[in-house]
């Protein structure tokens, strides 16, 4: 399975080079605009590679290729990937790097000391940080009017949701047993489908994780977990399976949601609303 | 079996005394085990959950105190019998006062062995596989150290060999987590090196308990054979003790409990090493009468750290194996300056 990723890899650059710099049937960026941007975080690979051209992007990091955390999985596909590090980055010769606020910093400082300065991509705590995180990313690999279009998507998504008859208490339950902290982006999302966000009254800690009985007692009418199932076990996910949490599924309490909605604040944040206010009124119709 | 060995004419006092220990120790067993379930992250009305329990009303507090609450008290008392019980026989066996299943390398090959079969997704295929992965891992490390004892080996050779395993199995569990494709995986490695009881379930308790249960009747069979090869070997084999079978029972042993101990709760380290020397002064050199009292007080010592890491503020919660080598390190250190003091 790794021979055959790294055969992916290998195959995925020669068809960079074969393409470069030419790209087939889109339309092409204004001059002027990166012809070679490298993301450095999973969060800037989505928009990256949902935003710039195919043939504008040199590398996205290796999560993106993982269906379970990316929601870019098959964008990624054939796009040249790094791990972030510094000499690689280098080596790529880009003209513009996307990377996140917290993450490859050595990497990060480096490209600055050398003059390539990043754009760094915060972390949104509501809808309005997405909607101009997605058009600052445009704007900066030159297709403005893409970034409009995906706002616009979301914001059409976000007014077809019905929320549920009464607003329900929810617990987001991710690997680990992390939750959702208030001030979030997740906590504007629950809000945003119509829920009360439970985590805000029980102990969670600095980490955001919450104790199993704190989550059992805090007598949720939705749970929410990863709805993917991966066949390659961790302690973090079979947490999630802890017979504690089987009788609430068996109380019809939970709701199974792709770990990869929430993993980042992109368009997909629209679909999440509309997934929990469905499972919210499924349960209270 | 064994033939029956008449305890050395003195005083009955060890023996008297090393009763009254386990009364003891077993009422404190019995005390932290009751306020390990008390204890929780959340307000839990025990009276009424117990209530419900017992009723079979599967409330929520029912739930957190039957899923939760009971099993991670449960856990405690076994994996710190085991701990202790294993270190009284293994420091009896090998005559030598730095034995442990932690610092011999047995706790870190057991967990090699779980995370081999967790990570590898056997256990998720079959349940009873996370344990005898751990219990394969253990008896591995504990054969290999009985074969160089038995080879003549002395104190610090062991010691030395056991560090050597620890690390190489620390390795290699590291090794197989960064391999293992579930992100989460390479995390997990704190757990299985420090050990902790934090969210485990009765699940784990089942898998568990009959294993540990035919290690300590098979390490507890062979009390006798201990007393004798205080003496020495050959003396132990002219009265008549199969060598071979204590051997073989004591590696047994030692692996049922010790690997399908880790196997749910990680590694925790060095209660197999101080509690026998706590027990000691009380109930004298000799193993036998220190066995049941070093289980207890194993037992007695996990639960007690696993209230403390739960009442200490700091959040996540610590890993049992700080608090363990908090107490233990520091024992260790001052047991070898002392041996060298003594030369």
């Amino acid at each position: 399975m790794r021979a055959s990723r790294r055969l992916g890899a290998a195959a995925g650059l020669a068809a960079a080079f074969a393409a470069f710099p030419v790209s087939a049937g889109e339309k092409p960026a204004a001059p002027g605009w990166p012809s070679r941007v490298v993301s450095l975080n999973l969060c800037a690979d989505e928009l990256v590679l949902r935003l710039a051209d195919r043939a504008q992007v040199a590398a996205v990091t290796a999560f993106a290729r993982d269906s379970r955390g990316s929601t870019v999985a098959a964008e990624a596909a054939g796009v040249p990937v790094t791990r972030g590090l510094a000499e690689e980055i280098v080596a790529l010769k880009p003209d513009l790097v996307v990377a996140g606020a917290f993450t490859t910093r050595t990497t990060v400082g480096l490209l600055k000391r050398i003059g390539v300065p990043p754009l760094e991509l915060g972390v949104p705590a509501d809808f309005d940080g997405v909607r101009a995180q997605i058009r600052q990313v445009a704007a900066a690999v030159g297709h403005p009017e893409r970034g409009e279009a995906m706002v616009a998507e979301l914001d059409a998504t976000l007014a077809h949701v019905v929320p549920a008859a009464r607003s329900l208490r929810v617990l987001v339950l991710r690997p680990n047993a992390f939750t959702v902290s208030p001030g979030t982006l997740g906590d504007a999302i629950i809000r945003a489908a119509g829920l009360v966000n439970v985590a805000a009254a029980i102990g969670r800690d600095r980490t955001g994780s919450v104790p199993l009985e704190a989550a059992a007692l805090a007598d949720a009418d939705l749970v929410v977990v990863d709805a993917s199932e991966t066949g390659t076990p961790s302690l973090a996910d079979a947490l999630l399976h802890h017979p504690i949490l089987e009788r609430l599924r068996g109380q019809g309490r939970m709701v199974a949601i792709p770990n990869r909605l929430w993993t980042c604040p992109g368009p997909q944040i629209a679909e999440l609303v509309a997934r929990l206010a469905a499972a919210a009124r499924e349960r209270a119709p | 079996m064994t033939p029956p060995m008449t305890p050395p004419v003195t005083r009955m006092t060890p023996q008297t005394r090393s009763r009254r220990l386990v009364a003891g120790l077993g009422l404190l067993v019995g005390l932290l085990t009751l306020a390990s379930v008390a204890v929780g992250y959340a307000a839990l009305d025990l009276p009424a959950a117990l209530g419900d329990a017992w009723a079979g009303r599967p409330t929520l507090p029912a739930l957190v105190l039957m899923e939760l609450r009971l099993p991670r008290a449960l856990l405690g008392a076994l994996v710190g019998f085991s701990l202790g019980l294993t270190g009284a026989v293994m420091q009896g066996y090998l005559r030598n006062p730095l034995a442990d299943p932690g610092i011999l390398g047995v706790s870190s090959a057991a967990a090699l062995g779980a995370v081999m079969v967790f990570h590898g997704g056997l256990a998720g295929s079959l349940a009873l596989a996370l344990p005898l992965g751990g219990i394969a891992g253990a008896a591995l490390a504990a054969l290999g150290i009985v074969v160089l004892a038995a080879r003549g080996t002395g104190t610090q050779g062991l010691i030395l060999a056991g560090i050597g395993l620890s690390s190489l199995a620390g390795a290699l569990t590291a090794l197989v987590l960064n391999l293992a494709p579930n992100p989460y995986a390479a995390l997990e490695i704190v757990f299985w090196l420090m050990g902790s009881l934090a969210d485990r379930s009765l699940d784990h308790v089942r898998l568990c308990l009959p294993l540990m249960a035919i290690g300590w009747v098979l390490m507890l069979s062979t009390a006798r054979a201990l007393d004798a090869l205080a003496l020495g070997e050959d003396i132990a084999a002219s009265l008549g003790f199969d060598l071979v079978s204590v051997r073989l029972r004591i590696v047994t042993g030692a692996a049922l409990a010790v690997g399908s101990g880790v196997a749910v709760s990680g590694a925790i380290g060095f209660v197999g090493l101080v509690v026998p020397h706590l027990v000691r002064p009380l109930v004298g050199a000799r193993p036998t009468p220190s066995l049941w009292p070093s289980g207890l007080l194993g037992a007695a010592l996990v639960l007690g750290a696993d209230l403390l890491v739960r009442l200490v503020p700091t959040r996540p919660e610590l890993k049992l194996g700080v608090v363990t080598a908090l107490v233990g390190a520091p024992f260790l250190i001052a047991l070898l300056v002392r041996r060298g003091d003594g030369r």
